[in-house]
């Protein structure tokens, strides 16, 4: 059980975080929908109608996409894309999807190798690109989501206001839409950059994410 | 049409009925706190409501529910509602719309 806990440590802690911090999200975003509530002179809903309700499905998708998103572009530019010096980016000499051989598919599979990379056609190359595919369909997902409920959210807002709803295809094209999404986005974007940027000449001892304390500045492709 | 659409429509239409047939107990009955409060400022709400020149009740043209609001859309008013314990509650009533800007009600609790 012990060694279970620490080889998976990473995801089950990450996963536990997560759970708090949606927790906390949903008692402080209650907290707030309850004070536009009073406000408005209107009675407070409950943690259960509030987690329902269209404003929290809009504010966990919106965050959701944009992490998804970051990690798609990321996953899947960094085939070509490189930077010099910084641990997440491949050998300068490596851009692109590499040869059979260095990804060991097909006839350079390994006896330990997944199925879908010992055989050929759609199977390969959809296990080839599946950790992409998957992390830009969950961006799909979620954006699309984040577009359905931030539209009822929104139309909410516009009865409290006592303004018209708006259709779905007129909330795509509504600022409320687009800054909830660009907001996201240019973080995720700027978060990126500076990691791919700062770990060029920064240290973080015994990270992955890190080269070797020790390593040169222009050791590109190095994790610590 | 949807189950709280229909419960909103229903109480919007019972307004409007009321004050049309001089039945101001049963008018103010539909009112949220603030909206009620504000009607019944000077005089009794019974009679400020049947001088507050509600229209007569039209046809619903349309019921929209987001949350814990609707906006009910008849012929002649829109009116908006939220939802309280008891059900569905007027928060404003004839109402004129005026493009992007909220709609003027001569009835509200704002």
């Amino acid at each position: 059980m012990r060694r279970f806990l620490r080889e998976n440590s990473i995801g089950l802690v990450f996963g536990v975080l997560f759970l708090i911090v949606l927790v906390g999200q949903a008692f402080a975003g209650l907290a707030q929908f309850n004070q536009d509530q009073l406000a408005a002179g209107l009675p407070r809903i409950s943690l259960g109608r509030y987690l329902t309700s269209a404003s929290f499905g809009a504010d966990v998708a919106e965050n959701w996409q944009s992490e998804y998103l970051q990690f798609f572009l990321f996953i899947y530019l960094t085939v070509w894309l490189l930077q010099k010096g910084s641990p997440e980016s491949k050998s300068l000499d490596q851009a692109g999807e590499e040869s059979d051989e260095d990804q060991k598919v097909g006839r350079y599979a390994q006896p330990n190798s997944p199925k879908w990379a010992k055989v050929g056609g759609l199977r390969r190359k959809l296990f080839s690109n599946s950790l992409g595919l998957v992390m830009g369909a969950i961006f799909v997902g979620s954006w699309a989501a984040q577009s359905i409920a931030g539209a009822a959210a929104f139309n909410e807002e516009q009865l409290g206001r006592q303004q018209d709803p708006v259709s779905w295809a007129r909330y795509l094209t509504e600022a409320d839409f687009w800054n909830r999404t660009l907001q996201n986005w240019q973080s995720e974007l700027l978060a990126v950059a500076s990691m791919a940027i700062l770990s060029i000449f920064l240290r973080q001892r015994g990270s992955p994410q890190s080269k070797p304390v020790g390593a040169p500045h222009d050791a590109t492709g190095v994790e610590g | 049409m949807h189950e709280r659409a229909e419960a909103a429509t229903a109480v919007a239409v019972r307004l409007l009925t009321a004050t049309a047939s001089g039945d101001g107990a049963t008018a103010c009955a539909t009112l949220a706190p603030d909206t009620l409060a504000k009607v019944a400022a000077d005089q009794p709400c019974t009679e400020a409501i049947l001088d507050a020149d509600l229209p007569r009740p039209g046809a619903v043209v349309r019921t929209a529910v987001y949350g814990q609001w609707a906006q009910v859309k008849l012929t002649d008013d829109t009116i908006f509602l939220a939802v309280f314990p008891g059900g569905w509650r007027v928060v404003a009533a004839g109402c004129t719309p005026r493009g992007e800007r909220p709609y003027d009600c001569t009835m509200t609790g704002g």
